[in-house]
């Protein structure tokens, strides 16, 4: 569709087009290269598909990515919720405060958490200090661990867009209900809810697309039942050094990821088709 | 007692300030039932801001405010049974017109079948059967509003208060939605407070005009008393045209404006000897003909004036006429056919009834 905004877009889209192509499908185009044996055999979807530890890792991915995404999505909109109800000054400081982990390296925010959920981490030492107890609470190198990582990476994903639909929203009809006599409650469910949803759906998805390909977190506050499909493409690569069979993981994980991006490109566009 | 009886709405010294600015100065006004009340302003003038203390939308920093006898001041928006119509109708836009209607009796917690009862019996009075399965997108700006005002009225709110409900309407529709929402006052006998900006529609609507200024109430009437006689210089020149001529009382106590004219004003209650007052002069109570023409000939002619302006509006045409001394008047009357029409630099004589000036009596 040739609108007058996309009209002679051409030499603007070009060089990040460009480089994307090179950067990003030229690579992919390798992994399926490497994945079918060069294109001559499936035999490695087959191993895969035989593969324990590739249902164990596929599993594994799909529900922390859920889980993820559902404890994000509750973090993000409590905090949208309130980001929402201040004055526009106010809400730019906070926003700066959402936006401060986002500034940090995912890196430093792993090993962050080590020296703060270790066993002898800054929570337990406290609740050792507080008991007069040894307390050993095990907080990293397992499940928690991950979805604390994850969810304080993803929580800032959440609030932007739904943040952006609760500002959408006319004043005026917070007004109206309460004229007409809903409690504040009633106004939330019939109201603020269905009319973030486009928000919290484009966020929740966006969200999922990355939690399914988290490496870092897992790798550095999981444990060993905490192997996604990202760790296990770096497992078949450099452990294994079996390139074909990390690539038809990869490719799995695409697909995967392709499922939640899908969707999430299409609400995207019918949202922009009604605004405009 | 009696008196309680017939108020519907009272408030007594209500005032709000946000921070050192008064929005509204202490005010008390009281609302009779079925009483249709027009709060007429500039922006800025307080009326919105009355709205909102009566139906919750702040606190007021003082005063009282009741409703059939009962202390609202603190209670929040939903106890008060309240109906509001916004501008900007505020209809829910995920929910189809006969939802937005069914809003407020879902809240109030009707039965499946006195809802659809109910709800269709609304749309009914709206003129919106068949409606109801539209989204608000779907409905142009008069539907909207006509859906705004089925959801108030579907559940008998002891008032209903109308917040400029026509200002995003053509002018034809609004003059149309007018006479509906003049028909619907009187059909369901519910007080009314409806805010507008908009003189005409005052005047058109209203039982009685609470005219607002500066945060406070420059003068309460019918539309008649605020026509035929405004107490300020701000009423006279906000509802209407008007001209505005200033002079003293002479002895016989007439009184004398700048031009040398004495002028009969009808009523002397309260004028003050060699004081000076302003009189108000509707440019359409001004008679005006050629020399030997009509009824003003030069014995009856209360002056005389050069035209220095015309224009032709339609049925009426504006004249302005400068008077010897060079006072303006602006005169109205019926428009003639280009021929006959006066011309500018003609001279005319000019009559009008005493009765038809309004001393202001009234600072502003």
């Amino acid at each position: 569709m040739v609108t007058s905004a996309t009209r002679g877009a051409g030499p603007f889209v070009a060089p990040a087009a460009i480089l994307s192509l090179l950067v990003a499908l030229v690579p992919i185009a390798f992994i399926l290269y490497f994945s079918t044996m060069e294109g001559t055999s499936v035999e490695p979807f087959r191993t895969i598909l035989k593969s324990s530890l590739f249902h164990r890792a596929m599993t594994t991915t799909v529900v922390v990515a859920f889980w993820a995404s559902i404890i994000s999505l509750v973090l993000g909109y409590i905090v949208a919720l309130h980001l929402a109800r201040q004055t526009a000054r106010r809400r730019a400081a906070l926003m700066v405060l959402v936006l401060l982990p986002f500034w940090t390296s995912i890196l430093v925010k792993s090993y962050a958490f080590t020296i703060i959920l270790g066993r002898e981490g800054i929570i337990n030492s406290f609740l050792s200090w507080l008991t007069g107890a040894q307390v050993a609470l095990p907080l990293i190198f397992n499940r928690f661990g991950v979805m604390v990582g994850m969810t304080n990476y993803l929580t800032p994903l959440i609030v932007f867009p739904v943040l952006a639909s609760l500002l959408a929203i006319d004043p005026a009809l917070y007004r109206a209900a309460e004229v007409m006599g809903a409690k504040p409650i009633r106004i939330f469910l019939t109201i603020t809810l269905p009319l973030s949803a486009p928000g919290v759906l484009a966020g929740v998805l966006s969200v999922a697309v990355m939690a399914l390909g988290f490496f870092i977190v897992p790798a550095l506050l999981g444990g060993r039942q905490d192997l996604m499909l990202a760790n296990l493409v770096d497992f078949y690569t450099r452990e294994v050094l079996d390139w074909n069979i990390a690539s038809a993981v990869g490719v799995t994980l695409f697909a995967l990821v392709g499922i939640f991006a899908i969707p999430a490109t299409l609400i995207r566009r019918t949202k922009g088709r009604i605004a405009s | 007692m009696r008196e309680i009886e017939l108020t519907s709405i009272e408030l007594k010294d209500v005032s709000k300030s946000f921070g050192s600015v008064f929005a509204l100065r202490s005010t008390s006004l009281s609302v009779r039932k079925g009483e249709f009340l027009t709060l007429l302003g500039p922006s800025g003038s307080g009326k919105s801001t009355l709205l909102n203390l009566i139906s919750g939308g702040y606190p007021a920093s003082s005063g009282r405010i009741l409703l059939n006898g009962k202390d609202i001041t603190n209670a929040p928006p939903r106890q008060r049974g309240i109906g509001m119509v916004f501008q900007n109708y505020a209809l829910m836009p995920h929910m189809t017109a006969f939802d937005n209607i069914a809003y407020p009796l879902r809240v109030r917690g009707y039965s499946k079948d006195d809802i659809r009862t109910k709800v269709t019996d609304a749309l009914a009075r709206v003129g919106l059967t068949g409606f109801e399965n539209r989204k608000p997108k779907q409905l142009s700006g008069g539907q909207q509003q006509r859906v705004g005002i089925a959801r108030c009225i579907v559940y008998s709110p002891a008032i209903i208060m109308m917040d400029e409900p026509l200002g995003a309407l053509d002018k034809n529709l609004r003059e149309q939605m007018q006479d509906e929402i003049k028909i619907l006052h009187r059909e369901i006998g519910t007080t009314f407070i409806y805010v507008t900006h908009d003189q005409e529609e005052a005047l058109n609507m209203s039982d009685r005009i609470c005219l607002m200024n500066n945060g406070g109430i420059v003068q309460l009437g019918t539309p008649d008393e605020l026509y035929f006689q405004p107490i300020s210089r701000f009423a006279a020149q906000f509802i209407g045209e008007s001209n505005l001529l200033a002079g003293s009382v002479d002895d016989a106590g007439d009184l004398r404006i700048a031009t040398g004219y004495s002028l009969k004003v009808p009523d002397h209650r309260g004028l003050v000897r060699g004081q000076r007052y302003e009189i108000m002069l509707r440019p359409e109570r001004i008679h005006v003909a050629r020399d030997g023409q009509g009824e003003v000939t030069p014995a009856t002619a209360t002056a005389r004036g050069t035209v220095v302006g015309v224009s032709f509006i339609g049925s009426m045409t504006t004249l302005a006429v400068e008077l010897p001394d060079g006072t303006l008047l602006k005169v109205k009357s019926t428009s003639l056919p280009a021929q006959n029409r006066y011309k500018v630099g003609e001279s005319i004589g000019l009559r009008w009834d005493p009765e038809d000036l309004v001393v202001l009596r009234s600072e502003d």
